[in-house]
């Protein structure tokens, strides 16, 4: 039913900064605390309290402005939302309308093969609003301010995005952008970064139809239900003759439905004006100077010097930079050491994340773990050890037992690469097999791969493999 | 001048109008907007808007914390508390 509809879907990215402090107030930005701990008297709106701009919010905005492709205004000016809620106790919250700190961006995401170009209309600083509890008492709602104030950055795409799969890819994009910067912790189960998705169905070509809003998605399994089951949802009152209402939804995380949420009785109107406590922002171009070279390497550049000046994978390569820490990791070993960037990469994703995974551990748990594990890398790339001793160490490396060459000593694992010892070993294994010779000298090569194998049974998994196999061909051509 | 739709002000500003107040407080309204409106036969279409009448740029302070008052006052004037929430009457959506 739904090959001749398409969605069109523009995306609010709401991300709270990384910040010591509130936007306007002194109160900590924590998540966690104790109901009304991070609260004084600007945050709960008591009268004659006045906000004062946290300049590192500020710092922030413009550090995303670069990072996002946008043009970052000199000038922009906080205005007041006027609405009641009770956990926002100004009735109003500060934000900003006809002049944000950012406009006109974009990112480019890329889609397997190719990249596609999502353009962003704005971006602008606002405060949070506290939480209410519902679900505590049946008659009464529970108000915790801590987070009233909190710095949010509302990041606004034009309705560039056309699949589920599209606003996720977009999303966590913008996820990993903004933490390489660190602008944002990216938490999103603890509502660093959430989204309101807006939404509209058309057919091919044809006009714009009436947009939904969801509300406040917080995990991007819960972004695509919501966007597949609103789209079914426009699809089948279009076609049943109805007309989509343009209203407010939300979803539902037991039922995976949308509903619609704000009263229709009067429409919203949220009488912006200029906050008359706050003067406008003007920031200067030394302060923007300032503030670009503290980006860093942003995880697309990262990608692509991986790829061409470290000759890595392009699979591995994107692994690896999918988590600001992954990079951390990585780089402190190849900065350690001369062992191929490549023997690096391919250990990392492999069998030292399949570690960390298996013992819960945070990957920057590794970052005090980096100089042994290039010893032990080390070993493998000097041929000392085998890759499969190596294998079979590596948790013992990890576990700080002891460094990896007392444990290869201890054990007795070091590679045997002596030619007259692995010569013995070969002529031990080749007894008894004319049958087989006959074989690889007819022609069949699998015969060599079950010489090497028992030729390594025999060395007990110590006797270097590239040399097994050279004196194996030398001998078995005689 | 377009009429005032006073129920929805109302609404707007949660204040609830004893139903004989209304066209009172929609009369005083009516003619405060007249009043203002004589500001329209000026021509503003060269003018910028003006944010501020102050000539100054917004003050600033750094990323610092500080704990200026405690839980204790913070909920010292709730009307209600459940442990250190406010306590409110049941608002859903």
């Amino acid at each position: 039913m739904s090959n001749n509809w398409e969605m069109v879907i523009g995306l609010e990215v709401h991300a709270q900064l990384k910040t010591s402090s509130k936007l306007f107030s002194s109160s900590p930005n924590q998540f966690g605390s104790e109901p009304n701990e991070n609260v004084n008297f600007i945050d709960s709106g008591m009268p004659g309290m006045l906000p004062v701009l946290n300049f590192a919010c500020i710092e922030k905005a413009i550090k995303t402005g670069f990072a996002l492709n946008f043009t970052i205004n000199k000038y922009s000016v906080f205005e007041r939302k006027n609405y009641f809620y009770p956990d926002l106790p100004q009735g109003y919250q500060i934000s900003q309308f006809e002049f944000p700190i950012l406009t006109e961006g974009f990112i480019n995401i890329d889609n397997g093969q190719d990249q596609k170009k999502i353009r962003i209309e704005r971006a602008h600083l606002e405060q949070d609003a506290g939480k209410s509890i519902h679900d505590i008492d049946p008659k009464y709602s529970f108000i915790d301010l801590n987070r009233v104030g909190t710095p949010l950055l509302e990041i606004v795409s034009y309705p560039d995005l056309s699949s589920a799969d599209e606003v996720v890819n977009y999303m966590s994009t913008l996820r990993q952008i903004l933490m390489y910067i660190d602008v944002c912790d990216g938490n999103m189960q603890e509502g660093s970064l959430r989204a309101d998705v807006n939404l509209s169905i058309r057919k091919p070509g044809g006009d714009l139809g009436t947009r939904c809003e969801i509300k406040n998605l917080n995990s991007f399994k819960f972004i695509k239900q919501a966007i597949e089951f609103e789209f079914q949802r426009q699809i089948e009152v279009l076609e049943s003759g109805g007309s989509v209402e343009q209203n407010t939804m939300l979803f539902d995380t037991n039922t995976g439905e949308t509903r619609a949420m704000r009263s229709k009785e009067f429409s919203h109107d949220y009488r912006y004006f200029p906050d008359p406590d706050l003067l406008p922002v003007n920031i200067t171009q030394e302060q923007i100077d300032k503030i670009q070279p503290t980006l860093g390497e942003l995880p697309n550049q990262k990608l692509d010097r991986y790829i061409s000046e470290l000759k890595i994978e392009k699979d591995i390569s994107k692994i690896i930079i999918s988590e600001k820490e992954n990079t951390k990791v990585f780089e402190q070993m190849v900065n350690d050491t001369e062992v191929p960037p490549k023997l690096i990469a391919s250990w990392l994703v492999g069998d030292i994340f399949a570690f960390v995974k298996e013992n819960n551990l945070d990957v920057s748990s590794l970052l005090e773990k980096t100089k042994v594990i290039v010893e032990l890398l080390k070993l493998i790339s000097d041929d000392v050890i085998s890759n499969k001793v190596g294998k079979e160490i590596l948790p013992q490396v990890l576990n700080g037992e002891n460094s990896p060459m007392e444990i290869v000593k201890k054990m007795g694992l070091e590679q045997v690469s002596d030619t007259s010892e692995l010569e013995k070993i070969i002529n031990e294994s080749l007894q008894d097999e004319e049958e087989n010779i006959a074989k690889f000298q007819g022609g069949s090569d699998r015969v060599l791969g079950y010489f090497v194998g028992k030729c390594l049974k025999a060395s007990k998994g110590k006797g270097n493999p590239k040399l097994i196999n050279e004196l194996l061909l030398e001998k078995l051509k005689k | 001048m377009s009429d005032i739709d006073i129920k929805r002000i109302s609404y707007l500003a949660k204040l609830k109008l004893p139903q004989e107040k209304e066209e009172f407080y929609a009369n005083s309204l009516k003619e405060i907007i007249k009043w203002v409106d004589n500001l329209k036969q000026i021509d503003t279409n060269e003018v910028k808007p003006l944010h501020n009448v102050i000539n100054a740029t917004e003050s600033i302070r750094n990323d610092e914390i500080n704990k200026h008052n405690s839980v204790e006052e913070v909920l010292s004037n709730a009307p209600e508390r459940a442990q250190n929430f406010f306590k409110v009457p049941k608002v859903v959506d």
